[in-house]
């Protein structure tokens, strides 16, 4: 006589394994920002270099916009070429990498931008009033935003090739068919 | 150069690792020696690659290796000498590769003891262990290298965690992980055993001492932990239910449960299925620790960093179970022939509730860990279940459990008669009862401070009446009464042995009441030469002074403590690291048998003239580390081998 | 047989008091996270939150002596008062991220009894002034001690 249900016993296993799964969907750090969705809060401030930046002027690309400073090691000491190639790879396809330095000082901002030959525009948010606005907890955060300005995704930690590459593409796919 | 090295290092022993898991295997289904023998010497070649990664890291660590990534995140130029050495585990990925040394060596130690005597056991057993071995070899290589080149090199690194700068931290982490892999080896001889198919006991007695000393090193590592916690983070608490603590607590429950159960099937040829499953539930809970600590996928203070290396556990958490649960299902008919429980008052009886109680708390503690994730997947809110839930659910259960260490040990196997029950209790239940109403005597009014004052009593009154008795035996048959005593402790470890970390577990049970029941605090701004007052002490400000060190600078208060006469001076301070964004609080303490006086600087008027402190009379929490290290050192004995076979 | 169905009996027993101690457990303790938008969208004063968000630059008011904290916690689009009786943790601090445990007060504020500072390996809070802030201090300091 074959016991056919005792081949059930191993798939007690299988609810608590899809339960840790599922915890990947999720990540506890990423507190969530009710930003997303909406439209990116408007900026004016001073580049490194002490030209005038504001978010403005990029209105109608896709704009990925960065968090760092030259403090935080090892998160954006690992995304800063990440964020050089990318820019560099889809800056004629319309997309703009902006840097926002968050309580910082000048000079270890500057070599940091030299050691990495970065070569986006990077602003310094002194009062850190522009990293209130955006509701951001740490260095590094990244925000994308659409062709029409609005927050459309936010990351947390460190920016990999995969996730600017899927976020950037897929926001120029839909810009491109309104 | 040095990275590039120890990555291939890593990528042999990975590949050996590989060979030889196969060779055992096959080499046990062909039975070629030849295969075996070939595979004894890959798991060899394993360990000195593997000893050799870990001696390279730890040079690299040593002479500021910048150009290993690993090196310029965890150390930087000020970090003392000492910390080099524990900043070569502090995180991540050095923390896989003391737990791949430490596997390796368990393996070779299995080889030693285990490849003369077990012939059917053994090859599959090394098969299994050389496997997951090889799996955590595969994490060193893809998802959490410690061999990784950093250009530029930085001129500094970021530097240690500065929690971890204690001597706390050496051993807690080692002890763990002597703990969590030492459940390995008696999984490998669980999975041989349903392999071949000889579920007996064989592999029971050939895995009993691995078991104990597994168990030994997980208590000692959870001891270590609470001690750092309660010394280091400076909350005044030992234990705070945090999802890394209930990591290791989960397999240290299901551990003990087997422990208890082992001795079952031993005496009376019951619980086989149970035994089995009890292996498999440990060595799970163990992967789910590790998963839990490193995938980021439950918020803990101290997780360490996320990244794919969630995933590869996860998959391999799932193979294990799957492949053991499908083990378990194959040999299904075999598991069919077992012993009767005679009579539900007996000892197997009060044996088997203590292990489901075990199993019931671990999966308290499972079910609270992972409520978050649960309630989120299931409702979609975010909901966490804190501390209260831990404690209002478990103290019943360990209550219970402390109860029933004074009830298994002298109840009668098979069936307990009223003889039996009143020759052994009469004494301790009246004991027992008698310390509870001297408790509520003495002015103690809680309903919990006074039951547990019962229970440990009669335990430790059964302990005493066991051990007379058969002190009083030997006396009888002539032997003086020390050497009686210590033969007692020698011969009949496992029962003697066995008391002596059951009164561990009572004094901590003790320690643990009397803080949460007692202890208490307060919080206050001093200017200098104010006083604060709690429970009796007076804590005077007298100064603040700035001290600078090697790699960060402190400022230190000083306040002299007194209750009548000058008790000494306490001073806590404040640490400034370059590193890290805020200052680490650094506490001072006095301990006492009956309290420790505990101060915490808050906060500091930049000009030295005022001060924000925390205080804390913590009550018997030292007889939680006294309990600690009674329960450790009896756990020590335990892994003495037994000697009655010389007399 | 009659052994057996105690035990099976006995195992239920076990088995449902576990369930219901469980279950009281999980609704007397259970904690909700909340930012300050769904916060304030909709408040229950009296039930356990947990609250996350920033720290509003220029909010943050101390008073050592009465050891009272209080401090505007942000997410971007709302803001929550908060009110705290002690020392602020050691990685609090204005611009930086902060996780409360509290509840709702019909008053108007939150009441934070805990205040946590989560400690990870690479997200870090904003830094400090820094270095040179550190510096002054241990000047004030020095001068105190001679």
């Amino acid at each position: 006589m074959k016991r056919l249900w005792r081949w059930l016993i191993p798939l007690a296993a299988v609810p608590v394994l899809v339960l840790l799964a599922y915890g990947f969907r999720l990540s506890p750090r990423d507190i969530p920002s009710p930003l997303v969705g909406r439209p990116a809060p408007g900026f004016a401030l001073a580049t490194l270099e002490g030209a005038p930046l504001e978010l403005a002027t990029h209105r109608g690309k896709v704009v990925v916009l960065n968090f760092w400073a030259s403090w935080c090691y090892p998160a954006c000491y690992e995304e800063a070429p990440v964020l050089e190639r990318n820019w560099r790879g889809y800056r004629e396809r319309g997309v703009v990498v902006v840097g926002v330095d968050v309580q910082d000082k000048r000079e270890a901002a500057l070599k940091f931008v030299g050691d990495f030959g970065l070569t986006f525009p990077v602003a310094q948010d002194l009062k850190g009033t522009v990293s209130v606005d955006y509701g951001v907890y740490g260095v590094p955060e990244t925000f994308f935003l659409d062709r029409q300005g609005r927050i459309r995704v936010k990351h947390v930690g460190a920016v990999t090739d995969d996730v600017f590459r899927t976020t950037v593409d897929r926001l120029l796919a839909e810009a491109a068919s309104p | 150069m040095t990275a590039d090295l120890g990555y291939g290092m890593t990528l042999i022993a990975l590949g050996l690792a590989v060979y030889g898991g196969v060779a055992a295997g096959a080499g046990a289904r062909t039975g070629r020696l030849a295969l075996i023998e070939s595979a004894q010497h890959a798991a060899l070649g394993v360990f000195v690659l593997v000893t050799s990664c870990f001696a390279l890291l730890t040079y690299a660590f040593l002479t500021f290796d910048f150009s290993v990534r690993y090196v310029a995140t965890n150390t930087n130029l000020g970090t003392p000498f000492y910390y080099r050495i524990t900043g070569v585990w502090g995180a991540l990925e050095g923390s896989i590769i003391l737990w791949s040394w430490m596997l390796a060596l368990y393996t070779i130690i299995l080889i030693v003891r285990h490849r003369v005597g077990a012939r059917e056991l053994y090859p599959w057993a090394l098969a299994t262990m050389l496997g997951i071995l090889a799996f955590f070899l595969l994490v060193m290589t893809v998802a959490a290298p410690p061999f990784q080149r950093q250009a530029p090199v930085p001129a500094d690194g970021r530097g240690l965690n500065p929690l971890l700068e204690d001597t706390g931290m050496i051993t807690h982490p080692v002890a763990l992980y002597l703990g969590f892999t030492g459940f390995t080896v008696p999984f490998a001889f669980a999975m041989a055993a349903l392999i071949t198919g000889r579920i007996g006991d064989t592999w029971l007695v050939l895995t009993r001492r691995w078991t104990i000393v597994a168990w030994y090193f997980l208590s000692l590592g959870l001891l270590i932990g609470g001690w750092w916690s309660y010394h280091v983070l400076g909350w005044g608490g030992y234990w705070a239910w945090d999802p890394v603590e209930n990591a290791a607590f989960m397999p240290w429950l299901t551990g003990t449960a087997f422990l208890h159960s082992v001795m079952i099937q031993e005496r009376r040829r019951m619980l086989r299925l149970w035994n089995i499953s009890l292996v498999i539930l440990t060595f799970g809970l163990t992967l789910f620790g590790t998963f839990l600590t490193r995938s980021g996928v439950i918020a803990s203070v101290h997780a360490f960093t996320q990244g794919s290396i969630g995933i590869l556990f996860l998959g391999f958490l799932a193979l294990v179970l799957l492949t053991a649960l499908g083990l378990v299902a194959w040999r299904w008919e075999t598991f069919r022939s077992e012993g009767e429980l005679d009579s539900v008052v007996s000892r197997e009886s009060a044996f088997l509730l203590n292990n489901v109680l075990l199993v019931a708390a671990a999966f308290t503690v499972f079910f609270g860990t992972v409520f978050p994730l649960l309630s989120e997947a299931v409702r979609g809110v975010k909901v966490s279940v804190g501390a209260p839930f831990f404690n209002q659910v478990n103290i019943p259960l360990f209550l219970s459990l402390v109860f029933l260490m004074g009830v298994g040990p002298l109840i009668a196997w098979r069936r307990a008669s009223l003889d039996n029950l009143k020759r052994n209790f009469l004494w301790p239940v009246a004991l027992g009862i008698a310390a509870a109403a001297a408790a509520f005597a003495l002015g103690v009014r809680s309903l919990l401070a006074a039951l547990t004052c019962a229970t440990t009593v009669f335990v430790a009154a059964t302990i005493a009446v066991d051990f007379t008795r058969a002190t009083r035996a030997r006396l009888r048959v002539g032997e003086s009464l020390l050497p009686a005593m210590g033969g007692l402790m020698l011969r009949h470890n496992r029962r003697y042995r066995g008391f002596v970390v059951h009164l561990g577990i009572l004094i901590i049970a003790l320690g643990v009441m009397g803080s949460h029941a007692w202890s208490v605090q307060t919080e206050t701004t001093l200017h200098r030469g104010e006083t604060a007052e709690l429970a009796g002490y007076r804590f005077r400000f007298d100064g603040l002074t700035a001290v600078e060190e090697s790699n960060h600078f402190k400022v230190v208060g000083a306040f002299t403590v007194s209750n009548g006469r000058v008790l000494g001076v306490l001073r806590p301070a404040k640490k400034f690291y370059p590193q890290e964004q805020a200052p680490i609080a650094y506490v001072d303490y006095r301990l006492g048998l009956r309290e420790d006086l505990y101060l915490v600087l808050g906060d500091f008027a930049r000009d030295g003239s005022q001060a924000t402190i925390k205080l804390q009379v913590n009550r018997l929490v030292s007889w939680i580390w006294i309990g600690g290290v009674v329960l450790t050192l009896g756990a020590l004995l335990a892994i003495l081998p037994e000697r009655h076979k010389s007399v | 047989m009659n052994q057996k169905r105690k035990l099976i009996v006995g195992g239920i027993v076990i088995a449902g008091a576990l369930t219901y101690m469980i279950y009281a457990g999980v609704t007397q303790s259970a904690v909700y996270f909340v930012t300050p938008a769904e916060l304030r969208a909709a408040p229950v004063p009296g039930k356990a939150y947990r609250l996350g968000g920033m720290v509003v630059p220029g909010s943050l008011k101390w008073e050592p002596r009465s050891l009272d904290l209080s401090f505007t916690l942000s997410d971007g689009t709302a803001t929550v008062p908060v009110r705290h009786k002690g020392t602020p943790p050691d990685l609090f601090g204005e611009g930086r991220g902060a996780v409360l445990e509290g509840s709702w007060t019909a008053d108007g504020y939150f009441k934070a009894t805990l205040i946590m500072a989560k400690h990870s390996e690479e997200y870090k809070a904003p830094h400090d002034q820094s270095e040179a802030g550190y510096r002054e201090l241990l000047k004030t300091l020095r001068g105190e001690g001679r």
